[in-house]
C-alpha cells in the first residue's frame, strides 16, 4: 500500500490506521443506508467486514442504493455483491464474511465483530440487535431515518451508539414499550417507506464517523453513547433533548448476561 | 479458534489493579470470570468480572514475581464451583510491564496450569485459563470443558472506547 494513501487522515493517530485494519464491523442491512456504511467502511481502511442482506436490487431502489446502477435490477445482482464489489473495489485484501439472509437465520458469525452497524428498518429489529450486542460485547450503532406528515413533509433521523455496560437505546428513551406496540400492531401494513438519498448520507457518515472514533479515538471525548437527532429539513444533527436526563446506569442490561444462554437448574 | 472479549471498563478496572505496587511481591495477580459464545468457526469467551486479591493474601517468596495464599485460592475455586450452573470459568490474570504481545515465562508456564486443572475439576463444564495482558496488548490461554490441554487465543478485543484488538502474532 503507498504511504500517501492515508496521508489526508493521519490526524486519526499514529497507529489508526493499523487499528482500523484490525477491527471487525458488521453492516446489517445494505441497502440506502447500508450501501454509503460500507463505502465510506472500505475508503477509510476498514479490511474485516461481516455483512448481511438477503435482497437484491429493485428499480425502485435506484433513487439512493450507492453503487447500484440500471442493469442491477434488471439482473437483479444481490445488494451483497455490490457490497463486496465496493469493498473489493477499494481494499482488494479485505476479509468479507457475506451473508444473504437475515441476520437472525446466522447469527454466530455476527459475534466476532466489534462494532455492529444497524441499518434495519423496524424497532423490533433494533431492539434484537442490542440486545445481541450486549449479550456478545459488540458497540452497536443504529441509523434510520423517516419521512412522515405532508404540508410539507418532515425528515427526521437519528445515529444512536450504544454500548456494553453503558446506557442502551431505551435507557436514552429511543425503544420503548409503547413504539413496539404500535409496530406490532401495524405488522404487514408498512407499505413503501420513503427514503432519499441524502438523509442516508448525512446519517451514514454520521455513524462512520462515531466508528472511526471508536477505534482511533481521535477526539479523546471517550465516548460511551450517543443518540443524534438529525432534522432533514433544517439540516442540523444534534443531540438528543433525552439526553438530559440521562441516568448514568443501564437497568435494561446486566454485564452479566454474556455469552451463550445457559439453562439453570432451580 | 478461540476469542476473547471483554468491555473497556473492565479491561481498564485489571490493568489499574495490577499497576499497583504490592508491598512485598515483585508484581500482582488476580481472577477473571468469563463464558462462553458460540462462534461459526469456534469459541468466544466473555470476560464478565474481576477479582482483586488482597494484599494480605500475598505470601513471601523471593523465587516468583508473585505468590498467593489459600485463601486466594481458595476464592478461585469457589468461583469456579459456583460457576458450574452459569458455565462460568475461573481466568488468572497478571501483567508483563512492557508493550507488545506477550507471552508464558518459564516460572508462568510451570506454576500457573496446575491452578486451572484444579478449577476444572469443579468446574468441569466452564472455559477456564490464564491471561496475561502487557501495557498494551495481551494473551490468552483457554482449556476448553473437558479439555486437557490449552489453545491460545486469536485475539483479545477490548470492547470501549478506544477499541483495542490484541491478535496473536505468530513469531
Amino acid at each position: 500500500m503507498s504511504p500517501d494513501r492515508y496521508s489526508r487522515q493521519s490526524f486519526l493517530g499514529a497507529d489508526a490506521e493499523e487499528r482500523i485494519a484490525r477491527c471487525t464491523v458488521a453492516v446489517l442491512g445494505l441497502g440506502g443506508g447500508g450501501s454509503h456504511v460500507v463505502q465510506q467502511l472500505a475508503h477509510i481502511g476498514f479490511q474485516n467486514y461481516i455483512i448481511y442482506d438477503g435482497d437484491h436490487v429493485e428499480e425502485s431502489n435506484l433513487n439512493r442504493l450507492v453503487g447500484a446502477r440500471a442493469v442491477d435490477a434488471l439482473a437483479e445482482t444481490p445488494k451483497l455483491h455490490l457490497a463486496k464489489m465496493m469493498i473489493y473495489g477499494l481494499q482488494p485484501r479485505a476479509r468479507i464474511q457475506a451473508f444473504a439472509c437475515k441476520w437472525q437465520e446466522n447469527p454466530e458469525p455476527l459475534r466476532e465483530s466489534q462494532i455492529v452497524i444497524g441499518c434495519v428498518d423496524t424497532y423490533k429489529g433494533r431492539e434484537e440487535l442490542e440486545i445481541a450486542c450486549r449479550r456478545y460485547l459488540m458497540h452497536y450503532i443504529d441509523i434510520g431515518m423517516d419521512v412522515h406528515g405532508k404540508q410539507p413533509p418532515v425528515i427526521g433521523g437519528q445515529v444512536i451508539l450504544s454500548s456494553p455496560g453503558g446506557v442502551c437505546m431505551r435507557c436514552m428513551g429511543f425503544l420503548t414499550d409503547e413504539k413496539l406496540a404500535q409496530e406490532a400492531a401495524r405488522y404487514g401494513d408498512v407499505g413503501g417507506r420513503p427514503q432519499v438519498i441524502w438523509p442516508n448520507g448525512v446519517l451514514a457518515s454520521t455513524a462512520v464517523g462515531l466508528a472511526v472514533e471508536l477505534v482511533s479515538n481521535w477526539t479523546h471525548k471517550d465516548r460511551s453513547h450517543a443518540y443524534l437527532v438529525y432534522d432533514g429539513n433544517a439540516g442540523t444533527v444534534q443531540d438528543s433533548h433525552t439526553l438530559r436526563k440521562l441516568k448514568v446506569n443501564c437497568d435494561h442490561y446486566s454485564s452479566m448476561n454474556v455469552g451463550d444462554p445457559v439453562l439453570v437448574e432451580l | 479458534m478461540i476469542k476473547i472479549k471483554l468491555t473497556g471498563a473492565l479491561h481498564a478496572e485489571m490493568l489499574q489493579d495490577l499497576k499497583r505496587p504490592h508491598p512485598f511481591a515483585a508484581e500482582r495477580v488476580g481472577f477473571v470470570t468469563g463464558r462462553i459464545g458460540t462462534l461459526a468457526g469456534g469459541q468466544l469467551i466473555l470476560l464478565t468480572g474481576y477479582h482483586a486479591i488482597p494484599d494480605h493474601e500475598y505470601l513471601k517468596d523471593h523465587k516468583v514475581g508473585a505468590r498467593i495464599g489459600s485463601e486466594a485460592i481458595t476464592w478461585a475455586m469457589q468461583a469456579a464451583y459456583h460457576g458450574r450452573g452459569k458455565r462460568e470459568g475461573v481466568f488468572h490474570i497478571h501483567l508483563h510491564g512492557h508493550r507488545g504481545q506477550t507471552g508464558m515465562s518459564g516460572t508462568d508456564s510451570r506454576e500457573i496450569p496446575p491452578m486451572i486443572s484444579g478449577f476444572q475439576s469443579v468446574g468441569r463444564e466452564a472455559p477456564h485459563g490464564i491471561i496475561i495482558l502487557s501495557l498494551d496488548h495481551g494473551s490468552t490461554w483457554v482449556w476448553l470443558p473437558h479439555n486437557k490441554e490449552p489453545v491460545q487465543a486469536a485475539s483479545v478485543s477490548v470492547i470501549g472506547a478506544p477499541i483495542g484488538v490484541f491478535e496473536r502474532s505468530i513469531k
